[in-house]
């Protein structure tokens, strides 16, 4: 179920990536931990037959990359303009998911992405993480997940 | 430029409407983000904001009107993802007017804005598209 999980989530941003931004040549490998100093966290919390948060790390070269792209624009610094795509974004990879669940009979919903890593030491039945490398740089994903019976 | 041509669906109509739509949030950003103080650059947002609050409405209606001229089965479920992106926009508008004019709101409107649109035309129209297509109804035919 874990590495299931790790799998959908991968292939969701690979997907967006690809769509959005037209990045194609994204490789992911198991990390144990997010590290970054200084990086954005999007946390997006997961309500139903799972329970729990996806945070996502975007370090701010990543980030200023991704919005660059996107609109076509130079972006030099995050603030609260290139905070917010990046949020919307975490939110769309986060949908997707959520759709691919669904067509395995799992019903869950996500709430508003927020700036953070509430990391509160809860337990988690399915806790993993991962670094996904693009060509515009690296992006973090720390799955903590409970299976709500 | 904020339109890309990867963004085309290859359905003409549809590629017009988007063009336009693109252009009129460009704008909005433009000014949004150019270097002049925020107090000199409210005048200008809000006249943009206006004009590229109507226009996301009637271009919303415009595709709608195209689905259901195809009779595009995700209709529905197409047009709940524009009135909740109107209510969104509309909200936002109003506790802009509310805060008088903060501009930490509107940049935050932006970026989502920006990564909204481009996501909706790349996955959620390409249904739309798809479906013409299959059916012969993309005006790419004649």
């Amino acid at each position: 179920m874990k590495d299931k999980l790790y799998r959908t989530f991968v292939d969701a941003t690979r997907n967006v990536f690809n769509l959005m931004l037209n990045i194609s040549d994204i490789s992911d490998h198991p990390a144990e931990n997010l590290k970054c100093d200084d990086g954005i966290d999007i946390a997006v919390g997961i309500v139903g037959d799972l329970q729990g948060e996806v945070v996502y790390r975007f370090p701010v070269s990543t980030s200023l990359n991704m919005v660059n792209i996107m609109s076509g624009m130079q972006f030099e610094e995050v603030d609260a303009f290139v905070t917010s795509a990046i949020s919307e974004i975490a939110n769309i990879i986060s949908g997707n998911v959520l759709t691919a669940l669904s067509d395995n009979n799992m019903k869950c919903d996500i709430l508003p992405p927020v700036q953070g890593n509430p990391d509160d030491n809860k337990e988690y039945e399915m806790k993993t993480s991962c670094c996904l490398s693009t060509s515009i740089g690296e992006i973090g994903l720390e799955i903590r997940l409970n299976l709500v019976s | 430029m904020l339109w890309k041509d990867n963004y085309k669906l290859g359905v003409p109509l549809i590629d017009a409407q988007h063009q336009e739509l693109f252009r009129r949030v460009q704008s909005f950003l433009q000014v949004l983000r150019s270097k002049d103080s925020w107090d000199e650059k409210i005048p200008m947002i809000n006249e943009t904001l206006e004009f590229m609050k109507r226009y996301v409405v009637e271009h919303f209606q415009a595709e709608e009107d195209y689905q259901r001229s195809i009779n595009y089965p995700g209709y529905e479920a197409h047009k709940q993802i524009h009135d909740d992106m109107v209510n969104y926009v509309q909200e936002v508008s109003k506790k802009y007017e509310q805060s008088q004019n903060d501009e930490q709101l509107m940049q935050q409107f932006g970026g989502r804005l920006l990564a909204w649109l481009i996501n909706h035309v790349c996955a959620e129209d390409q249904r739309i598209a798809d479906y013409a297509k299959e059916k012969g109804m993309s005006g790419n035919e004649g």
